[in-house]
């Protein structure tokens, strides 16, 4: 029984989807800083050592040197200019204001009508915006609420 | 004849002139300010010290012309095309309404919606650039299917008048769309 619970416990730990730490994620992270500091002292020693020194142990086929400043400002770049475009692209995703989609969409229209039961709660559903305007701008009390907080 | 001091979202300030003709008619005038002189005074005057500048070091007398024609077209354009004077809704009861925005050179632009098109006048909240505004539109429904929205006509989008502005004219609108619908 106590097995069963343990197999049990075990797999709902690992069916649950977390972003706590846990020992293989903490391996894994190393492993990628060791590499990464590696890589980056193999990228300094070909951008150092002269070219006469790699063609004579025989790295003939590398590339230009000029590419070891180029791409790490080429990479800068590319990112500032990343960040303008995500904003370029959000605005010119957002609805403008003549379009249905700021009043409607797809789920909404096919919403089911049918009334709650009696004492019961009533189903979760999108209020139609007209009703939402008399309720805030023609009811009295919350119209005065409403201007007191404007 | 009612005039009150509104603003619009950035703070300039718009005035609102509502005229009841009769009991089923009503229209609503926003008006934006008009253009101020001292802003043209210092456009035209910018304009021009730059294109001496330029003249200056290249002593090319077309920049001179050029510029002198490039303010005036610009201006022309911007009075005909941009600079709204007052935008207005008409609401007549069971006929439909009347949207119509006049240019500072005088032009017109009207458009007329039958009532049986208008499910409904109403504030909606958007997102404008990088804030989120309310602006009164009108929702249109198209005969056939009377409860889906077909489309959405924004109104008041030159003078962009603020909340208590557009309450005023909402509550109006909904007194007579209630009545006669």
């Amino acid at each position: 029984v106590v097995c069963y619970l343990l197999c049990g416990l075990h797999i709902f730990i690992m069916l649950e989807n977390s972003p706590s730490p846990l020992p293989e994620r903490a391996i894994y992270g190393f492993v990628l800083f060791l590499g990464s500091q590696f890589g980056f002292f193999l990228y300094c020693l070909w951008a150092f050592v002269p070219e006469d020194w790699l063609h004579s142990i025989g790295l003939s086929y590398w590339p230009q040197k000029y590419w070891a400043l180029a791409m790490p400002i080429y990479l800068l770049v590319a990112i500032t200019v990343c960040f303008i475009l995500l904003f370029g692209v959000n605005m010119s995703n957002t609805a403008p204001l003549d379009s249905v989609d700021n009043i409607t969409d797809v789920y909404a229209q096919g919403q089911s009508t049918e009334s709650s039961r009696n004492g019961g709660i009533p189903r979760l559903k999108d209020v139609s915006i007209s009703e939402v305007n008399k309720m805030f701008y023609l009811s009295p009390s919350i119209a005065e609420s409403t201007a007191r907080r404007n | 004849m009612e005039d009150e001091a509104f603003t619009d979202i950035s703070g300039k300030p718009i005035s609102l002139d509502c005229q009841t003709h009769s009991s089923f008619c009503r229209e609503f005038i926003i008006s934006s300010p008009k253009v101020s002189m001292g802003k043209v005074m210092a456009y035209t005057c910018s304009v021009w010290l730059l294109a001496y500048a330029v003249f200056f070091f290249t002593q090319n007398t077309a920049v001179l012309s050029g510029a002198i024609l490039v303010t005036l077209i610009g201006m022309m354009l911007h009075i005909h095309f941009v600079k709204v004077d007052h935008e207005s809704l008409l609401v007549i009861g069971s006929l439909g309404i009347q949207v119509s925005s006049s240019y500072a050179s005088g032009r017109e632009i009207t458009t007329f919606i039958e009532m049986s098109k208008i499910k409904d006048i109403v504030i909606n909240e958007a997102i404008y650039m990088h804030q989120i505004i309310y602006y009164l539109c009108v929702l249109l429904k198209d005969p056939s299917e009377p409860d889906a929205v077909s489309s959405v006509v924004p109104l008041f989008q030159s003078s962009k008048p603020r909340l208590n502005c557009l309450v005023k004219v909402y509550k109006s609108c909904q007194e007579i769309l209630s009545k006669c619908q």
